[in-house]
């Protein structure tokens, strides 16, 4: 009986640490995120190399977020048809393809494709230095590492994903269009036609608006765990994983909130 | 007459279960050269971080000139405090995303050619990536980055290691000659006891995460504890 307490009391110390985990790390992002604010006020701005993560985030990360939108375009295409032609609705393709592209396909793919790209090698980049004494190394080149390493990155961020995703749009637009011409036989000029009398700005709006936000999660979450990184190599590995699952999760979810959000629009 | 610069008492930093530095306390003077030496593993680097701020302790006091401890100040204050310390780091801890040229030019934009030659580097370094260069080579880049600062307090954490008996013989005599002419207060991390004789005024030695012995280097063979007569003879 004596036993069976105790091992209820350890699994009540075990629900309470993970809860303690949870509610302690989510107060260290809040703080690294105020620090990050305050700095940004603060201290200087590191033009150099918010240029350079801007080709390495949103330059870069083109032929991935190319590619994505293209297939997910054409597949959106087939797929829409194979449904619609079962009750004569072929028309409404364009319009179904364009509104998935803007409003939810294009921001949330390019959105976790950037993530495993970009996130992962800002979090493993700034992990090594954490590990390897380079953070430490420029604080005595009295050098803030926020505004040196976390602003540049999250700037490039919140500023390449709209971006790319503005692009992804045209592409994935483009790759129901080929198919339904090409494949579906559709006419080429009254695909364009719909597609363009149908979308609206606010369903472009708010997949850039979605972009905006995955920008900066990506790239936040990139730069918190490499800043927490330890140990050695299996630690900065470590640090990659959590940025990658965790920002693809806060994607998944702010994706959910944004749309909430603009269906009440 | 001597004048203390930083002052270190009662100090003690665990790493979770693990004690590093247990009750430690210690003198740091200015301008003075002093050498810490030990066993590997007994905190030698913890402790130089402790005091150029870059860890946190558990209990104790780190005092530096009218600031009581260290541990109390807030963020702005401590980059500052931090911002009075050049740190040869052990591993050198150059920036590997720049170049060597890049790496000087960090905190000092003119002037840094010449330290190459001090370090005995060659100038088409320059334009070499650190990761690409040996660790003997990085470490003296390490020196002339902690150095360009004009710092007011020099922690160097191994700075021979790695390098061959000539360029090492050669190291220590440009520490000697910044600590004798430039009278920097210098905190010198070493196992190599050419480095504490030529340079270094006063020996620290630490055992067990404490100051086991504390002189003048050159009394060393003379007044010397057994423990570290028996270390500096490669006895157990
Ligand atoms: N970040 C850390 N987390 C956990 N333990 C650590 C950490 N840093 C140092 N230690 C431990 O503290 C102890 C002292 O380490 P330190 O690097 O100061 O040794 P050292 O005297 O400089 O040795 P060496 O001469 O080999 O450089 C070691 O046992 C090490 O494992
Ligand atoms: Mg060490």
């Amino acid at each position: 009986m004596n036993n069976l307490i105790k091992k209820f009391f350890f699994f009540l110390k075990k629900i309470g640490s993970v809860f303690f985990e949870i509610f302690s790390s989510i107060g260290e992002i809040v703080l690294f995120f105020f620090n990050s604010v305050r700095y940004l006020f603060t201290g200087q701005f590191y033009t150099k190399i918010f240029f350079l993560q801007l080709i390495k985030i949103g330059y870069n990360s083109l032929p991935v977020v190319g590619l994505t939108s293209i297939f997910t375009g054409m597949v959106l295409a087939l797929q829409s048809y194979t449904g619609f032609s079962r009750f004569s609705a072929e028309s409404a393709i364009p319009n179904v393809v364009v509104l998935s592209i803007t409003r939810e396909l294009a921001p949330v793919l390019a959105g976790l494709m950037v993530a495993g790209r970009s996130g992962a090698a800002i979090a493993a980049e700034i992990g090594t230095m954490k590990v390897t004494e380079q953070i430490d190394a420029l604080k005595t080149l009295s050098t803030n590492p926020y505004n040196y390493l976390v602003i540049p990155r999250v700037f490039a961020g919140v500023i390449s994903l709209p971006i790319l995703v503005f692009i992804g749009d045209i592409i994935g637009v483009l790759g129901g269009y080929l198919i339904c011409t090409q494949v579906l036989n559709f006419n080429p000029v009254v695909y364009l036609q719909n597609t363009y009398n149908f979308v609206q700005f606010l369903d472009v709006f708010s997949g850039l608006v979605k972009a905006f936000v995955f920008g900066f999660i990506i790239t936040f979450m990139g730069c918190y765990y490499g800043f927490n990184a330890k140990g050695g190599a299996q630690g900065v590995g470590m640090s990659t994983t959590y940025s990658v699952v965790s920002s693809s999760i806060l994607i998944l979810l702010m994706n959910y909130i944004l749309t909430s959000l603009f269906f009440n629009l | 007459m001597r004048k203390v610069k930083i002052r270190i008492k009662n100090l003690s930093k665990n790493f979770g279960d693990k004690v590093v530095l247990k009750n430690l306390n210690l003198d740091i003077y200015e301008s003075e050269s002093l050498a810490i030496i030990g066993e590997s593993g007994t905190g030698k680097s913890v402790l130089t971080k402790c005091i150029d701020g870059l860890e946190d302790y558990d209990s104790g006091i780190i005092s530096y000139e009218n600031i009581d401890n260290i541990r109390n100040l807030n963020t702005q204050k401590k980059n500052e405090y931090l911002g009075k310390f050049g740190i040869l780091f052990q591993n050198a801890a150059l920036l590997d995303s720049l170049t060597v040229e890049e790496n000087l030019k960090f905190c000092k934009k003119d002037n840094f050619k010449k330290i190459l030659n001090d370090v005995a580097l060659p100038e088409s370094l320059l334009n070499e990536y650190p990761n690409n260069l040996s660790i003997g080579v990085q470490k003296r880049i390490g020196l002339a980055r902690a150095i360009l600062k004009s710092p007011e307090i020099l922690i160097l954490d191994e700075p021979t290691t790695g390098l061959d008996p000539i360029i090492g013989k050669q190291i220590n005599s440009l520490i000697k000659k910044l600590v004798k002419e430039k009278k920097i207060t210098t905190i010198t991390v070493t196992h190599d006891m050419q480095s504490v004789y030529e340079f270094s005024d006063y020996t620290a030695f630490i055992k067990k995460g404490s100051i086991s012995w504390y002189g003048k280097s050159n009394e060393i063979k003379k007044k010397g504890n057994k423990s570290l007569l028996n270390f500096i003879n490669g006895l157990y």
